[in-house]
């Protein structure tokens, strides 16, 4: 019925990409072309990428016909194409064309090509020619484009009040947030 | 809550329409607590806090999912708390699952670790599946 039932083969995790592959003539043409065209980068089918450690990206993209509701955290590279919800934190948060953010969005540097409505604080703003941005901006650098739309105000303050800039950083859920059962004691309470 | 037509699930066309849809995919690093709704597919290798609805699901190794899973396919290599709702779900052998999988088609790989019940239904029970029960079916 579908690619997904398919265990035929004992595979072992470790060794990765080649026992799902093969273990049908049907699926694997499907799942390949899925991924040549979903995934330029990785030209492997869906099932190795998933079992496979050493390709895990740290580089997080939300593609634009995702749509999430909450609050987004990450010590790596955030790309949105789809609608947030939310408030995004990460490292260099980029908000492309057609995306759309309600919430505030933190970073290092933050390139806004869609439509931010709320606030951006980063060290580095970027607002290219097809931003559309209500709200303010706290920065230490910004550079605006011709044809960006913004509402709000410029702010130069990014890191001045120290006490209430610097506990946006420590929020950041460390590289081990994946262990779930750590949550409720650790300091990710926003 | 849920703007994803869940009704749809077991109808969603197998072929062209749901590979062309665009990945998501969230990294090591990545953590989010709320709602995630795409009928594309979505790769979870961070941590997710709360409901997940999409055309398919893969957790990796590391990523870690607490809430409940509404797919069409769904992959688990990692680790997942709380129910799966999917015609066809597939459990690696690294995958450490806490919860029902409510499902159609399963496969479980040896070394997988899975406490819970893992309840047949069938098709149209995916297909009418306009909310998520509360407590037990």
């Amino acid at each position: 019925m579908s690619m997904f039932t398919r265990s035929d083969k004992p595979s072992d995790q470790p060794s990765g990409a080649q026992p799902r592959e093969t273990a049908s003539p049907a699926a694997p043409a499907a799942r390949a072309q899925a991924s040549a065209q979903t995934m330029p980068a990785a030209a492997q089918p869906a099932g190795a990428r998933a079992s496979a450690p050493a390709e895990v990206p740290g580089v997080s993209v939300i593609s634009k016909a995702l749509r999430i509701t909450g609050q987004l955290e990450s010590t790596e590279d955030i790309r949105i194409d789809g609608e947030v919800d939310g408030d995004v934190r990460g490292l260099t948060v980029t908000v492309g064309a057609g995306a759309k953010v309600n919430g505030t969005v933190y970073g290092d540097a933050v390139e806004v090509s869609g439509t931010v409505d709320g606030k951006i604080e980063a060290k580095k703003v970027v607002l290219t020619g097809t931003a559309h941005m209500s709200g303010d901006v706290v920065h230490q650098e910004v550079r605006i484009e011709s044809g960006a739309f913004i509402d709000g105000h410029l702010k130069p303050e990014y890191g001045k009040s120290a006490v209430g800039r610097a506990a946006h950083a420590p929020k950041l859920a460390p590289a081990t947030a994946h262990v779930i059962s750590e949550q409720p004691n650790g300091a990710a309470k926003a | 809550m849920s703007a994803l037509p869940i009704a749809n699930l077991g109808k969603m066309p197998r072929g062209q329409d749901a590979d062309a849809l665009p990945v998501s995919e969230l990294g090591t690093a990545f953590r989010v607590k709320g709602l995630l709704e795409t009928e594309g597919d979505l790769y979870v290798y961070g941590t997710v806090l709360g409901r997940i609805n999409a055309g398919r699901v893969i957790v990796g190794v590391h990523g870690a999912v607490e809430g409940d899973v509404v797919a069409r396919d769904v992959r688990i290599a990692g680790r997942l708390i709380g129910r799966i709702f999917a015609l066809n779900v597939t459990v690696d052998s690294s995958a450490d699952i806490e919860g029902r999988i409510f499902h159609h088609t399963i496969a479980v790989e040896r070394g997988a670790r899975i406490d819970g019940r893992m309840p047949w239904r069938p098709p149209s029970y995916f297909e009418t599946l306009d909310q998520l029960p509360e407590t037990r079916p």
